[in-house]
């Protein structure tokens, strides 16, 4: 009996457990549905009933063009006040705003004594709540730098504080301060950017912000002796890097040292001094919040009383949610610094002091906050439903590129579009981004949702964002819109995965033909469109190129490439040449690519293994994450060094009119020729920023929508240096320098390179009529659309650095190659 | 009546045994629930994609089969592919079997066999970094030769790669199959030997005549799991070659990988149902030789 109980029990258990493991799968796989459909479904939006409220977008009609605007802020009779420098003379002015933002009056100007001249300028300037404002103005004298306080009452009346800032412990030579606002451009390296940060509209980090004050790089009375900022610092020893309010009576600045003061407005003197040199790259921001300072590092958050000078418990959640995403560009109270609002790329978000909540209240998806080009300046809430934000935005239709945004909390608004369109890009495309963001404006019952599969933080290969990418378009749960750079086009077009665009261009006439054309099939069809492209060119003397210049003559000079790295070579003239390989039975001319690589290491001589070993130099990383392969190759990566003598040649690919530069270059060469790229193929253009619909697109109209977008003249005009717009009207307005006209001429003046000693400088004008022309007449020749195959370009680069690199013969290297490519042609 | 009667015991000694049935069925129904789910019907889905087009699901008759036999990226993978798996598994079956007897007789076979089965520890990725550092044209391997005087070469980028997978494949999978054999070693009765050593056999004798024909049921289980093993080695020549190496180590796995990124999944229904006909088809060759070894 015992034994029949036993076995009895053994049955049961038995059977509970088979029971359990067969539930347990299935709800394993019902489970991971579940959490991705949760995670999809964003803004607490369910089923059955959908989220209502959401903050709209507006641009605050402004009463004159703003030059730079210092801060915003809600003064406690409920007026916005602006303190900002004047578009068109660059006077310090302070407006108000008693309605909102709807209409301003002017409160005062600056006064003339901390007005820029050239001896000084408010290089940081901050408002209180009673209408004060205290600003940081740095003298020039002596050949140096000497910062010194200026605080100005609510009715303009200034005056100078006593307070000394004490001598820079640093390495005043070598110094990167890096704050809200400020960026070391001196310790950029090879890509050669501006000084000038506010114009420079080439590819900034993702972090990089404007400067402060753009106003800063003032013509330069003469540009010959221009000065490198850097090097002023080192005479002047500490700067201020950043200054708040605290309360209306006392003042916060950071300097160089990384040490925060305490100031009374009242005589000066220090209440208290936080020393934060030991934090780990120093404190990059610092806000105030009421009584509370919030000091931002690289690594942590703190938060002082700053009646006491004490440090409260550290905040995790908003250390987390700050340190692991994005900057904070602008911090606001509501009530007296309980809780903050804060901007990031990420939208705005609403924290309180010892939560461990944090509340998005605007999604930076929606609209221009999450825009690429856009910097926010200053946060102003006028109340929970209400918000100013001053913005540096270069892709706006401002002039100087200054705006105001209202965002005004709309309840009848669904909290998230009905609509959801996915747009896909192996690389980030800060053109896409702009122009998303633009589109958003003006579709608010569209929300779009920009995906980059390749970071620099998740080093995803190629080959897997593309399995992946075919895993969701086969589930149903693919991008409806996407950019193909990079992508096989060629197959996909072949496998159907593209619709037809055809209907998406509606006057061909306004583009450039070839380059629309270049992914037509036989049929005529478009499935593919390049939006954008670059063109294949050379910069060099004359001794080294002549204009008009082949491939086989240009390839029989022995010193062309001196200094340049064997891969970078071969990378560049596969654009120029690849496209005259492929037969029409689409296999490649094998006897092509031999003479490709014969010509190549003839010019390219013998390699010296030394150059192995180099850290540094002028050579081109070719294997930066996250980066379109095109951007790479940009021409304008040789500038400097082809101006200083380092490069015989500059070649790279050409996307975007940067005259002044250009000129600068010739100009110290002194002879220079600037042509099309010589190569086996003619007239090469290499498409980008290709746009495609899926097929299986789940919001095809509104995935039309958006491309139609894409390909009109406002999104054309985006400018981000991701290649020459296809549009012809747009392809003006960003090679003629408009920007520029009717304004009186500065002097630019760059540094880059590989030396601070070597800067290039030049008149930033609009550019002339004969150079637009030439220009746009070479676009329109344009015909061959250059190979972008990965595959091949990846075996061709392979094999072409071992052929330069004398390891292999190019008959050798050709045989590999041919070996490689004809699998991958075959499958 | 008569009828009725007879049946009445024989149906309930019927029912006993459906009952029996019914209840080993419900003992295996969790794992047949799991094999239909994840294996037989993802299979029916991909004997009828082989049917259809790859992206539009139109019906294409044999025309995919047809397009893989004049592929010649699929006539060099199946070539190297079978290459490889004829010549690694009788090379790592008889040397698996070399070392287990060695082994079984040795006093510190114990040891020795856990240190052959420390490749199968090792994360392909430590693998392929191995092979990198050793083969590549400025690798260790070639800093060795250069020493002595020998030009090195771009081995993975030869013929050479070939034969280097299959040393790491046997490398990686020898303690495995050492173990297997063990097994199969440990299950021949001690008695066998003695009496056939009392009837005058020497240690070759009893090797051919009794250790080999008790083998035999082992021999099945090590082919087939060395042969699926087999299969994995593509890990390692994919971490260190990537989607295109030298055409030498081009595999099944390289072709399916790729034609997956570019959405050709006519032809890799097409190509998955031959491969399965073959692989079943070598299965059941060898099942059947195993149980004639039985009637033996």
């Amino acid at each position: 009996m015992k034994k029949k109980w036993k076995s009895l029990w053994k049955c049961r258990i038995g059977l509970f457990l088979s029971a359990a493991l067969l539930i347990g799968s299935f709800s394993g796989c019902g489970g991971k549905d579940g959490s991705s459909a949760s995670g999809s479904g964003g803004a607490g939006g369910d089923d059955k009933g959908q989220a209502m409220g959401r903050f709209l977008e507006e641009e605050v009609e402004l009463p004159i063009a703003l030059g730079n605007i210092y801060d915003m802020k809600r003064m406690g009779n409920g007026t916005i006040r602006v303190m900002c420098s004047n578009g068109d003379n660059g006077n310090k002015e302070v407006w108000d705003s008693k309605d909102g933002g709807k209409t301003w009056e002017k409160a005062y100007d600056l006064p003339a004594e901390i007005q820029d001249t050239d001896d000084g300028y408010v290089d940081y300037a901050k408002l209180s709540s009673d209408g004060q404002a205290v600003c940081g103005y740095n003298k020039i004298a002596d050949g140096g730098i000497t910062p010194i306080l200026y605080l100005v009452d609510q009715t303009g009346s200034g005056k100078f504080l006593p307070f000394e800032l004490p001598a820079y412990e640093g390495d005043t030579r070598n110094s990167s301060f890096d704050t809200e606002g400020a960026y070391d451009y001196n310790t950029m390296s090879t890509e050669g950017k501006s000084v000038n940060a506010g114009e420079d509209q080439s590819e900034n980090p993702e972090e990089d912000q404007p400067e402060e004050n753009p106003d800063k790089a003032q013509p330069e009375e003469n540009p010959d002796e221009a000065q490198p900022e850097g090097e002023k610092e080192a005479k002047t020893g500490n700067l201020i890097v950043d200054l708040q309010f605290l309360g209306n009576d006392q003042v916060i600045l950071q300097d160089m040292n990384s040490t925060i003061y305490q100031i009374s407005t009242a005589d000066g003197s220090v209440k208290q001094k936080y020393e934060c040199s030991e934090t780990t790259g120093g404190i990059r921001q610092v806000y105030v919040a009421g009584k509370n300072l919030v000091l931002i590092s690289y690594t942590d958050i703190r938060v002082y009383d700053t009646e006491t000078g004490e440090q409260k418990s550290t905040e995790e959640t908003l250390q987390e949610n700050v340190l692991d995403h994005e900057n904070i560009s602008a911090i606001d109270t509501l009530n007296e610094g309980e809780s903050i609002y804060y901007l990031t790329r990420g939208g705005l978000y609403h924290y309180k002091f010892g939560g461990s909540i944090m509340e998005q209240m605007i999604d930076g998806g929606m609209n221009s906050l999450g825009a690429p080009a856009f910097y926010p300046m200053a946060l102003a809430m006028i109340d929970e439903e209400n918000l100013l934000v001053a913005a540096n935005d270069a892709n706006s239709d401002s002039p100087t590129g200054i705006v105001i945004l209202k965002y005004t909390y709309s309840p009848d608004t669904p909290a998230k579009p009905d609509k959801e369109i996915k747009v896909y890009s192996l690389y980030n495309n800060r053109e896409l981004g702009q122009s998303i963001s633009r589109f958003q404006k003006e579709h608010t019952d569209i929300y779009v949702n920009y995906q980059v599969a390749i970071s620099e933080e998740n080093g995803l290969t190629v080959s897997d964002a593309l399995k992946t990418l075919t895993t969701e378009i086969m589930a149903g749960k693919g991008p409806d819109l996407l950019l193909l750079d990079g992508m096989p086009v060629e197959t996909y077009i072949e496998k159907g995965i593209l619709k037809n665009l055809s209907s998406v261009i509606e006057k061909e006439d306004d583009y450039f033909g070839s380059i629309l054309k270049a992914y037509q099939d036989k049929e005529g069809q478009l499935y593919a469109v390049p939006a954008r492209f670059f063109i294949p060119m050379i910069h060099a003397k004359e001794a080294y190129y002549s204009q008009g210049e082949d491939f086989n003559t240009f390839t029989e000079r022995k010193d062309v490439f001196v200094n340049m790295d064997p891969e970078s070579v071969v990378e560049k003239f596969w654009y120029s040449c690849g496209a005259a390989w492929k037969k029409e039975d689409g296999t490649l001319d094998e006897s092509k690519i031999t003479e490709f690589l014969t010509r190549l290491k003839n010019a390219y001589g013998e390699y010296d293994n030394s150059k192995d070993q180099e850290e540094d130099g002028i050579y081109v990383a070719s294997d930066i994450g996250g980066f379109d392969e095109i951007k790479r190759t940009s021409l304008d990566y040789g500038n400097f060094e082809l101006a200083y003598g380092r490069l015989n040649t500059n070649i790279g690919l050409y996307g975007g009119m940067d005259y002044g530069m250009l000129k600068a270059v010739s100009e110290k060469l002194g002879d220079a020729v600037l042509d099309q790229m010589p190569g086996q193929a003619e007239n090469v253009f290499v498409p980008a920023m290709i746009v495609g619909i899926s097929s299986k697109s789940a919001q095809p109209e509104a995935a039309e929508e958006l491309a139609k977008y894409l390909f009109s003249s406002e999104a054309q005009k985006v400018s981000q240096s991701g290649g020459f717009p296809v549009e012809k009207e747009a392809f003006r307005s960003v090679i003629d320098g408009h920007q520029y006209e009717g304004k009186e001429s500065m002097r630019m003046v760059e540094i880059g390179g590989t030396s601070l000693e070597e800067p290039l400088s030049y008149d930033m004008v609009p550019t002339p009529e004969e150079e637009i022309q030439k220009l746009t007449d070479l676009a329109e020749l344009l015909t061959t659309p250059a190979l972008r195959d990965d595959v091949i370009k990846e075996a061709v680069i392979e094999q072409g650095e071992k052929v330069l690199k004398g390891e292999i013969s190019p008959e050798e290297g050709t045989k590999a190659l041919m070996q490689k490519v004809n699998i991958y042609l075959a499958e | 009546m008569r009828f009725n009667k007879k049946k009445k015991p024989g149906n309930h000694k019927i029912n006993h045994g459906l009952v029996n049935n019914y209840r080993g069925f419900l003992w295996i129904l969790p794992s047949l629930l799991g094999v239909l789910i994840f294996y037989l019907l993802p299979y029916g889905d991909v004997v009828r994609r082989s049917f259809l087009g790859a992206v539009d699901n139109q019906f294409t008759g044999i025309k995919n089969y047809q397009t893989i036999f004049e592929n010649t990226a699929f006539l060099l993978a199946v070539k190297n592919t079978l290459r490889f798996t004829f010549f690694c598994i009788p090379v790592l079956i008889l040397a698996a079997l070399l070392c287990a007897v060695i082994l079984y007789r040795s006093k510190f076979g114990g040891v020795i066999k856990s240190a052959f089965l420390m490749p199968m520890a090792l994360p392909a990725v430590s693998v392929a970094l191995m092979w990198r550092l050793l083969f590549h044209s400025q690798g260790v391997m070639n800093q060795w030769l250069s020493c002595l005087g020998i030009a090195g070469k771009d081995w993975m980028n030869t013929e050479h790669a070939f034969w280097i997978l299959v040393v790491s494949y046997i490398w990686k999978n020898l303690g495995y199959d050492i173990v297997l054999w063990m097994a199969g070693l440990a299950g021949i009765s001690e008695n066998i030997y003695e009496a056939a050593r009392v009837d005058g056999a020497d240690e070759r004798q009893c090797f051919f005549y009794i250790t080999l024909p008790n083998l035999k049921p082992s021999l099945y289980t090590i082919t087939v799991l060395s042969f699926l093993n087999s299969f994995k080695v593509f890990r390692e020549a994919y971490l260190v070659a990537g989607d295109y190496p030298h055409e030498s180590i081009y595999m099944m796995q390289h072709l399916f990988n790729n034609w997956f990124r570019s959405f050709s999944f006519d032809k890799m229904a097409a190509a998955a149902v031959i491969e399965s006909i073959v692989l079943l088809g070598m299965i059941l060759l060898l099942q059947k030789a195993w149980d004639s070894g039985d009637g033996y």
